[in-house]
């Protein structure tokens, strides 16, 4: 065992050249103006056939939020060439996988079969689109289904409603200030009709971007995609204006009450730009700097030095048209909640007032780069990856070249975001108190 | 050295020829099933008995580390949490390096490193792989045990505990292996905040040297390495760990399972859905030959969306979210059958009699043919998925070497799975999935759900969030506003009529059929009173008379049973003196009673109120909805016992504008009288001397 500590500045000739490995792919549209793209890597036998729309909670009604959410359950009920309660039938009884999921921004639906099923999971996600079938029947069962899903992951989870506080109290105008998963009351609500035509609107070619990657020959499943999805017709463009907030100028201050803990947490939280935006990317990196690993700043200063919190982090919970940015703490014994956000403060104004240093620098750059390799790592993840950064990003490519922009950022940037984005009065501070039982 | 070395697998995934012309309206046939290979990592030991499993894969600049040390488990009783506590100091330093040395150099890196009670694992870019090793090793031969870091590690893990403390999910895990397994075997014990405490820093490093031994430690190594340079390196680094003698640990048995079905409830008032779960311990290995038909068993049962469990509980009841089973495996001979789901509460007893439904389904009928093979094609395809990721390699290597199984156990996999006959399965589910001798571990609102689960008939056993048996606890709710003492009895009052009528009854006479719990006989009663305490009662049987008296004039009475007289005490006498036999409610003191809780009876909401008259307390009951008196609650001393008398009072009737329950039933200590009321008249044909 060598027992001197390697000496840090031997990794930085290391530097920044990335090795990992690079993502082909092809993309193209078709004519009724679906985006397609492939990715072939026949190292495992493995396929994911995969679809996203954009559409998610913040393009709903007002008056009907959870609709988004909903589809996600209701799209699996059936369509016209497969039968009501199928679908998982089918996908299991081929040795596939399959699952979907809603942000606010966009709803996304996978399969992951052995690649001899590739045509079988293009099939099902061009059913799903030409002509789902949506009736009462789903729409009751599915109604019952969410709401047990929210007092799954919500209403019976410790912190389940955090997210939700912060939503409400940091937006005014934009939908973001919602839930993703919606209001039940909404849900029991709607009518058929406004399903239906919510299906109309959303799932539309033109709204939607096909990923098929994996073990797969380029040509066959090029016919087969024009062959399943060529022939469906096209929609009515999709237009959308959401509001604007308004800066924020004053400190906000919420309490939020949980039934399910008896430790409290504090929150600050500050509106930050979308995660297109380059201001993001050097966000990311600061939360990693505060938060991420036994050295990082915040941990290092509050639960390891001080032993105020049991826990503190960073959370850049960035989205399509803003971000938010969220420090929080959960107090260790008698520490006070302010004593906790003074701490967390003194670590937000020395990033504001100095450069980090070279070594937290390129510790930085490690981090990111370590985490660059990982994402590319499984199939489904690529695919997930390749859709995102078309539909929400604009750059089918950031897949490859995004750590570029995180090598690019310097240290000056980073004070400069930091004065930017992170002062107190741009924030709000909430409180999440633990709910008496009476 | 031979890096890659794999075995060529056959797959039984249905198979049909070429692509033909597009009818969507057919499902698309599965092309030729895709060739498999299963890769088999190299492997080697080193001097000190460290096992070393290398897997070669150059896909991504990348290397990860996975060290089990694979000791027997143990009972850490009192100190329960001591290993814990080592997990945590572990990976903080070395005696080598300081602890912020340590951990700066490992973020440096971008790597990740995490130790726990048996084990460490690290990961990172394969250009620092070297070092990384360096420091894992480093940190597991010589580690840095320092007394404050081990007093603040103790405090976040006692703070920690308190926030699970309302967490459903969190007591449903910690209550089901303790009750499974018994607190006296290690997966069933738990830490709390006395044992955390009973810890000291000398127990954590006792531990560290008893169970921190090479001789039965497994090292895998995984990621864009080469071997022949990876295994010097290891030499280098963990082949410098010095054996130490290995322990003769005995695991100690888990609780057997229980005699009879049974519902083991823990009330958490804050649950806004009930955590069901359908448990009984199994002993199955790996290397069972029932092992494969027990995956297929409950695949279908409950091991996917298409599965018995979810289609009813989800998909045609709406229940839950999910329902799922699932079956453990241990060399040990602990692992556990579980089924269940979480519900919202309204439905708690409905989602266990359908779990019990499905399960008893797959015991008693043969699966489908298709429901078979569907459940193993996706056993197929699962296997075949999970193969996309070289951990997975890793992990039956590991397998094979813990379980003491075959050395193809992973290429006849699919093999055995294609094997399993309906009849294996009904087999196997009628081994396993013990629902007789089930408990039903249920956490959630006891308000909300305990008077439909006790409907169910299937037995309710109380168990605290740390798996102690309770008494039943009361189930109350929050008291809307407005509500008091006072205001439930006006309500009741004014239910049966209001109070200028009620005041005008001086005399009730009520005749009445009456069943005796296990007495074969038609028994029927006459009952008479009179304010304000007058009170007789004889019963009779048809054919033979008069069995029973009892009288009370208000000076005197008697209890006379077959010809046998037994004169009133004085204390009983007493007693009755000061009694209103007819709404006592008429006659509260305001100072005497007091309003408990709000609870139900039968699904019912129910105002519990206290009496307090002398020296005797007892309970009232009235609806909330109705205001009518729903139960009586009293104690008395029987033969020197104290025996509690219930009286559930239901079918209410007017009898000149005065509501009176038709219905009652007297339950006393195991006896329960139920009453029928025939005929109830009013200030008509009851004298004085009725009750001499």
């Amino acid at each position: 065992m060598k027992k001197c500590l390697l000496s840090l500045t031997a990794f930085v000739l290391a530097g920044f050249t990335v090795s990992a490995q690079e993502v082909k792919f092809e993309e193209y549209d078709l004519d009724n103006g679906m985006h397609v793209i492939l990715h072939q890597d026949n190292s495992a036998p493995v396929v994911t056939t995969s679809v996203m729309y954009h559409v998610g909670a913040k393009d709903e009604n007002p008056e009907r939020t959870g609709f988004a959410h909903f589809f996600e359950h209701l799209l699996f009920e059936g369509t016209a060439n497969i039968e009501r309660g199928k679908w998982m039938e089918i996908v299991t009884s081929n040795g596939g996988s399959n699952n979907a999921n809603t942000t606010d921004d966009r709803t996304y639906y996978y399969e992951v079969f052995p690649s001899n099923n590739v045509e079988l999971g293009l099939w099902m996600e061009s059913e799903r689109l030409l002509h789902p079938i949506i009736n009462q029947i789903g729409v009751d069962t599915q109604n019952e289904v969410v709401k047990e899903e929210k007092r799954l992951r919500v209403d019976n989870q410790p912190y389940g409603r955090f997210l939700e506080n912060i939503k409400l109290n940091m937006f005014k105008k934009h939908p973001y200030k919602g839930t993703t998963i919606g209001k039940m009351a909404h849900l029991d609500a709607a009518t058929l009709e406004e399903f239906q035509a919510f299906n109309k609107k959303f799932y539309v070619p033109n709204n939607a971007v096909l990923v098929v990657a994996g073990d797969i020959d380029l040509p066959s499943v090029k016919t087969m995609i024009q062959d399943y999805f060529g022939t469906i017709p096209r929609g009515e463009d999709i237009v959308r204006s959401f509001p604007k907030e308004d800066p924020i100028t004053e400190t906000m201050y919420a309490k939020a009450y949980d039934p399910n803990i008896q430790i409290p947490a504090i929150m600050a939280a500050y509106r930050t730009p979308s995660f297109k935006e380059r201001d993001s990317y050097v966000l990311s990196m600061i939360s990693n700097y505060l938060s991420s690993g036994k050295s990082s700043k915040l941990y290092k200063r509050i639960v390891d030095e001080k032993k105020m919190a049991l826990q503190v982090g960073a959370i850049n919970f960035s989205q399509e048209d803003y971000g938010t940015y969220i420090l929080f703490g959960l107090p260790l014994g008698d520490v006070k909640l302010n004593d906790i956000v003074s701490e967390i403060d003194k670590e937000i104004v020395k990033l504001q007032n100095e450069l980090i240093s070279e070594n937290d620098y390129q510790k930085l750059q490690n981090k990111f780069e370590n985490q660059f390799v990982n994402s590319n790592s499984s199939i489904s993840g690529i695919a997930n990856s390749l859709a995102r950064y078309y539909m929400l990003y604009g750059d089918t490519n950031l897949i490859n070249n995004e750590i570029d922009i995180y090598i690019s950022i310097t240290r000056e940037e980073i004070q400069e975001v930091a004065k930017k984005y992170l002062n107190p009065n741009q924030r709000l501070i909430l409180e999440y108190l633990p709910k008496k039982d009476d | 050295m031979k890096t890659k070395i794999s075995i060529l697998i056959t797959l039984f995934l249905l198979s049909v020829g070429a692509h033909a012309q597009v009818d969507r309206s057919k499902q698309p046939k599965p092309g030729p099933a895709p060739k498999i290979q299963l890769q088999t990592p190299v492997e080697f030991t080193l001097n000190n008995g460290l096992k070393v499993m290398v897997i070669e894969n150059h896909k991504l600049p990348r290397v990860s580390y996975n060290l089990t040390i694979d000791n027997v488990p143990t009972i850490e009783g009192k100190k329960k949490g001591v290993s814990d506590l080592l997990g945590v100091m572990l990976g903080n330093g070395t005696t080598n390096i300081s602890k912020d040395d340590f951990n700066e150099e490992i973020d440096f890196l971008g790597a990740n490193l995490n130790f726990f009670s048996s084990g460490g694992f690290a990961s990172g870019l394969s250009k620092y792989s070297e070092r990384i090793l360096e420091l894992m090793a480093d940190a597991t031969l010589h580690p840095l045990f320092d007394e404050g870091e081990f007093n603040k590690e103790k405090n976040k893990q006692i703070e920690g505990l308190r926030a699970g403390e309302k967490s459903v999910d969190v007591v449903a895990g910690r209550v089901g292996l303790a009750l499974a397994y018994g607190t006296q075997h290690p997966y069933g014990e738990y830490v709390n905040k006395a044992s955390l405490n009973t810890v000291s820093f000398d127990d954590v490093k006792k531990y560290f040297r008893e169970f921190f031994n090479p001789g039965n430690a497994y090292l895998v190594v995984i990621g864009d390495v080469d071997v022949a340079t990876v295994k010097t390196q290891i030499e280098n680094t963990f082949g410098l760990w010095i054996k130490g003698t290995s322990l003769n640990l005995q695991i100690p048995k888990a609780s057997p399972n229980v005699q009879y079905t049974q519902i083991n409830f823990v009330d958490m008032p804050n649950a806004v859905q009930s955590n069901i779960s359908v448990t009984n311990n199994v002993a199955l290995k790996m290397n069972d030959p029932n092992y494969h038909a027990v995956l297929i068993a409950n695949k279908i049962l409950g091991g996917g969306f298409s599965s018995y469990l979810n289609m009813n509980l989800r998909e045609a009841n709406g229940y839950t979210y999910g329902a799922r089973s699932n079956v453990g495996t241990s060399r040990y001979d602990a692992s556990r059958f579980t089924a269940g789901a979480s519900v919202r509460n309204a439905v708690t007893d409905s989602a266990v009699v359908e779990t019990i439904k499905e399960i008893k389904r797959i015991k008693n009928e043969f699966v489908t043919d298709e429901a078979l093979a569907n459940a193993k094609a996706k056993y197929v395809g699962d296997f075949v998925l999970a193969l996309e990721r070289p951990q997975t390699i890793a992990r039956y290597a590991l397998n094979i070497k813990l379980n003491n199984l075959q050395d193809d156990f992973y290429a006849t996999y699919l093999e055995k799975i294609n094997a399993v006959t309906k009849e294996d399965v009904k087999r196997v589910a009628n081994k396993y999935f013990k629902v007789e001798n089930a408990r039903i571990i249920i956490v959630g609102k006891g308000s909300d759900v305990i008077s439909n689960l006790e409907k169910t008939g299937i037995p309710i056993k109380y168990f605290d969030t740390y798996a102690n048996p309770v008494e039943k606890p009361e189930f109350s709710k929050p008291i809307p506003e407005g509500v008091s003492a006072q205001s439930v009895l006006n309500n009741y009052i004014k239910a049966i009529g209001g109070k200028d009528k009620a005041m005008t009854v001086k005399t009730v006479h009520a005749t009445a059929n009456v069943k005796i719990e296990g007495v074969p006989l038609t028994l029927s009663a006459e009952m008479k009173k009179m304010v304000p305490n007058k009170e007789s009662m004889e019963m009779s049987a048809e054919g033979m008379g008069v069995l029973m008296k009892q009288k009370f004039n208000g000076v005197t009475g008697f209890a006379e049973q077959r010809g046998a007289k037994t004169p009133l005490t004085d204390a009983e006498i007493a007693e009755r003196s000061a009694d209103y036999v007819i709404f006592p409610e008429l006659y509260y003191d305001a100072s005497s009673i007091s309003l408990v809780s709000m609870t139900t009876i039968d699904g019912k909401d129910v105002y519990k109120l206290k009496v307090v008259k002398g020296e005797k307390t007892s309970f009232r009951y009235y609806y909330a909805e109705t205001g009518l008196l729903a139960r009586s609650e009293s104690q008395s001393e029987i033969q020197g016992q104290n025996v509690t008398t219930v009286v559930n009072y239901e079918g209410y009737s007017p009898v000149d504008g005065i509501q009176f329950p038709y219905i009652q039933s007297v339950k006393t200590g195991p006896q329960t009288i139920s009453l029928n009321l025939t005929n109830v008249i009013i200030n008509k044909g009851v004298t004085d001397e009725d009750f001499n």
